[in-house]
Order: structure tokens, then C-alpha cells, then sequence
């Protein structure tokens, strides 16, 4: 495939890269597979006991009901927000795509803190709906369902725009031009062409979505109210609280294998496409 | 990504759609503009918007020994973390996209897992193991867990700004008598500039902003600015945060600007 081919040249270009991943990227997961199931002693006591556990059945209910309709409500605004940049010419869409980029790079705890300067009991949007009423506004906006959804939702549609976007883009200008010289009315050609077309987009960024959701840390712990955690709070609550890693691993090996189910469509979906 | 799309719309459609996607993008961009003048607003309170404006906020975090100290330790932590990650990330990026060799698969995974892996894994996972080996809480720690998870992003970058090259100029040196590694250096690298420059602010932010792995490994001497941001909120909602959030999003805006303008006109694939 190349011409400098030479071991040599391998090793001193892959080296450090695999010794990181030797020594620092491989253990941290295998410690985490090591402690679940006790160390040496191979037993699944933290699995049983995590499963049986009426704290976590209710809280991966939960990270589930929270990832499913956050995935869903960011693909809805992201489909908007893809299709709108689809139809503009290429420099006012650049600019555009810087403003979905800058959220995108934001630290997530700005986010999360200027939510609840927006949806707190005195926030903006309470002080303004006050003000038009005249009368005081206390919304309960924030620490709450809704004042996740939101979090995620503000994360996420970043996410998804991008690869809606791409696949928006790589539909052929003639199918379109072929549908309207058939007759097709916009309308039609929407539902016929461009969504249908659009799918494995939609479908990558809403498993992508799903699975970043279900390793939310810091939105769940600063916008969700105190029954809002999810998985992760309660891994950090077994590893800090309680002190009880085999729980803390078990909890993580469960999330991780649930990951790993919902990325795996995605995978081979991406290697079918190259 | 130069064409644009011509599904034809009715006019009704097209201009309810693009009043949802302005009102997504005002959405999108409110958290990041709200925070700005509650910087500079009275040390007191926190309300929108500020009755009057100061610099108050910004002396405070630049007076508090604790708040620089984490300042400090983000800043270290990912100047090391970068430099680390492109050290190990460019070389390997590299020799990924242009050959094919034992192991590449099983190499490359185990490189990109982190993309994978849930991050409170992740986070968990060095704990553990840096508990361990005994040196979990030290800045060392902290810079090993982030070179993990930041090494993936330069890898994938290099990737795509290694696919993008033109081969005659490396033919030709190759012809003139270059060995790989001179080659590399004065062929390849040169031409690869803006991505390698985007890589390493990629990495950099992606350092500066990291919560979760840094909270599992911060000990109180290696307080992090997201984690001592991150106690700060769970605690109490203080004026201060506002400041230390529009520091945080300046280095966030500075960041992708250029890295942005260097990557014109794609700065989709990341």
C-alpha cells in the first residue's frame, strides 16, 4: 500500500500511540471489568445485587426514558435546523454552521449554569412572563424533568445536525429535479424524497444521540431535580458516597454493554458506507 | 458539501421552517450570551439583567488563591495533555491513514475506544487503576486521563487531514532520496499545518473543558477549573461563576474561531 512500508519506520511512528494504549487506555477498562465482578474472586454478587436493587431499576428506567425522548426531541430540532441549512447557498451556510458550531465547543457546566439563570425560580423567563402578567411568576422550570430535557436537548441537536447534514447534502440534485419534472409537488417530494432519503442520517445521529445520553453526568446533576439521576450520578454515588466499587464497576460494565447494543447498528451501518 | 439542496418547498413550509430553525439557533446560542453580562454585574446578586455593570466579578476570581489555583492546574494540565496527545497522535494518525499493517485493527481500537466507552466508565476506570498504582488525586493522574480520552480526536483529525494531501509532492521527495522520517518532517508536516494546529486547540479545549474524568481523579490539591466550577454549582449558584463561565466560554470562542477559519468550508467532519 505504501512504499516506506519498513518496521522501522513503524515502530517509530506507532509506538507512542500504543504505548498509550497499552498503558493507560486498555487497564482503566479492564480494571472496571476486574472490580465488577470482585477481583480474583470472579463472583457476580455486585451484578445481582445491583440488578435486584430497586434504586437502580428506577434509575435505568429512567436514564432510558430521559435518553429516548431527549434523542427524540434533538433529532426533531435538528432535522429543522439540517434542512434549513441544506437550502442555503454555501456562505451563508458556512455562517450559519459557526452558529451551531460555538454551542457545540461550549463548556457543558456554562450551559448548565446559564439554565438556571434562565429557568430558576427568579430567572429570565419567569421574570418576564411576571412582567407581562404583573403578577409574581415562580415556573418551576429547572431542577426538574423539564429542566433536563431542555439541558439535553441544547447539548444535543449540535450532534445531530452534523450528520443529518451530511446526509441531506448527498442526495442527488436530479432526483429532485426528476420528481418536480414527474409532477410531484413540494409537499410530495418532501415525504417521498428528501425524508426517506434522509433516514440513515436521522438514524445515525439518533442512536449517536442515545447512546451520549446515556452517559450523561453533569446536565442530570445540576438541571435535574433530585429524583432526575441517572446512571452515571449513580455510579459517582457508589464510587464517592458509599465507597462500594464492586457496585460502582457492576453499574458501569451494565452502561457500557448497553452503549456498545446501541452503537452497534451505527458501526456497521458507517463500514457498509465506506 | 458545495452544493445546496434544491428540494422545492411551498412558501407557506419554507417560511415556518425557517422561523423554527431561527428560533433552534437563538435556543442553541442563549446560554452562551446570557452568561456575558451577568459577568459584569454586581457582586451581589444574580439577576438579568445586571442593574449595574463592573468588573467586581472578575476582580473576586482574580483575588481568590483558590479559584486561580484551578485556574492554573486547567491550564497545566492541558498544555501537558496536548502536547502529549499530538506527540503520540500525529505519527499514528498518520501511519493509520496510509497503511496497512498487523495489529492495525486491534491497535487503532483499543486508540479510539475512548470515543466509545462512556466517559463515566472511563472516569471510573483510571480511578481504579491509578488508585491502584498509587497515584490517583496528582496532576499526573489527571493529565494521564485526559491524554486518554484526547488522543482519539487528534488521531481522527490527522486521519482526515492526512486522506486530503496531495502524494506527488511525497513521490517526488521520496525520488529525491528522503527517508521516512525526513520526509515526514519537511514533506508532510508542513502541509498538514492547519489541521495539526486544529488538533492541538481541539485537544487543548477538550482538556480545559473536561468535568467528569477530572472530577473522579481531583484531589485537593489538583482541583481542575470545571470541577471547582462544577462544586461550585452543586453547592451554591455564587455571582463569581458567571465570570469563570465567560472565561471559560472566551477560551471556548478564541478556540473555535481559529479553528474554524483554518479548516474553512468543512468544519463538519471533525
Amino acid at each position: 500500500m505504501t512504499r516506506i512500508s519498513s518496521l522501522r519506520a513503524q515502530a517509530i511512528f506507532m509506538s507512542p500511540a500504543t504505548m498509550i494504549g497499552v498503558a493507560i487506555v486498555l487497564p482503566p477498562l479492564l480494571y472496571v471489568l476486574f472490580t465488577s465482578v470482585n477481583g480474583s474472586a470472579l463472583s457476580l454478587d455486585a451484578f445481582g445485587a445491583v440488578l435486584t436493587s430497586a434504586l437502580f431499576r428506577q434509575t435505568l428506567a429512567r436514564t432510558l426514558y430521559v435518553a429516548g425522548l431527549s434523542s427524540i426531541l434533538s433529532l426533531l430540532l435538528g432535522f429543522i435546523v439540517a434542512l434549513h441549512l441544506a437550502r442555503q447557498p454555501p456562505r451563508r451556510r458556512a455562517f450559519l454552521m459557526v452558529l451551531v458550531l460555538l454551542p457545540f465547543w461550549t463548556s457543558i457546566l456554562v450551559k448548565a449554569f446559564a439554565f438556571t439563570i434562565i429557568l430558576g425560580r427568579n430567572g429570565i423567563i419567569n421574570n418576564v412572563l411576571s412582567w407581562i402578567l404583573q403578577t409574581k411568576i415562580e415556573l418551576p422550570l429547572v431542577l426538574n424533568l423539564f429542566g433536563l430535557l431542555v439541558g439535553m436537548t441544547n447539548f444535543l441537536v449540535p450532534l445531530i445536525v452534523l450528520p443529518v447534514l451530511a446526509s441531506l447534502l448527498a442526495i442527488d440534485g436530479a432526483i429532485y429535479r426528476a420528481a418536480a419534472i414527474m409532477g410531484a409537488k413540494p409537499a410530495r417530494i418532501f415525504w417521498t424524497v428528501t425524508l426517506p432519503m434522509s433516514l440513515p442520517g436521522l438514524f445515525a445521529g439518533l442512536l449517536s444521540t442515545f447512546v451520549m445520553c446515556l452517559g450523561a453526568f453533569v446536565i442530570p446533576a445540576l438541571l435535574g431535580g433530585p429524583h432526575d439521576e441517572m446512571l452515571s450520578n449513580l455510579v459517582d454515588f457508589y464510587n464517592r458516597q458509599i465507597l462500594d466499587w464492586p457496585k460502582a464497576s457492576a453499574i458501569s460494565v451494565i452502561l457500557f454493554a448497553m452503549a456498545i447494543v446501541f452503537a452497534t447498528p451505527l458501526a456497521v451501518w458507517r463500514r457498509r458506507k465506506v | 458539501m458545495s452544493q445546496t439542496i434544491h428540494d422545492p418547498l411551498s412558501r407557506r413550509y419554507r417560511a415556518m421552517g425557517t422561523g423554527l430553525a431561527v428560533a433552534i439557533y437563538l435556543f442553541l446560542l442563549v446560554p452562551i450570551v446570557v452568561t456575558f453580562p451577568m459577568a459584569f454585574g454586581p457582586t451581589n446578586a444574580l439577576t438579568f439583567p445586571p442593574k449595574e455593570y463592573s468588573f467586581d466579578l472578575f476582580n473576586i476570581f482574580f483575588h481568590s488563591p483558590t479559584w486561580l489555583a484551578s485556574l492554573f492546574e486547567s491550564l497545566k494540565v492541558a498544555v501537558t495533555a496536548m502536547t502529549l496527545a499530538m506527540l503520540a497522535g500525529v505519527p499514528a494518525g498518520y501511519w493509520i491513514a496510509r497503511n496497512d499493517f498487523v495489529g492495525k485493527a486491534l491497535v487503532t481500537g483499543v486508540i479510539m475506544s475512548p470515543l466509545i466507552v462512556p466517559t463515566i466508565v472511563t472516569a471510573l476506570g483510571l480511578f481504579l487503576y491509578f488508585s491502584y498504582l498509587g497515584i490517583s488525586t496528582t496532576t499526573l493522574s489527571i493529565v494521564l486521563g485526559h491524554l486518554m480520552v484526547t488522543l482519539p480526536y487528534v488521531v481522527v483529525m490527522v486521519v482526515a487531514g492526512v486522506n486530503k494531501l496531495d502524494r506527488n509532492l511525497e513521490f517526488g521527495a521520496e525520488l529525491m532520496g528522503a527517508g521516512p522520517i525526513r520526509m515526514f518532517l519537511t514533506v508532510v508536516v508542513p502541509q498538514l499545518v492547519p489541521s495539526l494546529v486544529s488538533a492541538a486547540l481541539f485537544a487543548f479545549l477538550l482538556s480545559f473543558d473536561e468535568v467528569i474524568i477530572s472530577w473522579f481523579l481531583a484531589g485537593s490539591q489538583t482541583i481542575t477549573l470545571p470541577v471547582k466550577m462544577y462544586t461550585a454549582l452543586e453547592w451554591e449558584v455564587s455571582p463569581v461563576i458567571a465570570a469563570v463561565a465567560t472565561l471559560l466560554t472566551m477560551v471556548s470562542l478564541v478556540v473555535s474561531i481559529v479553528a474554524i477559519a483554518l479548516r474553512k468550508g468543512t468544519p463538519v467532519e471533525t
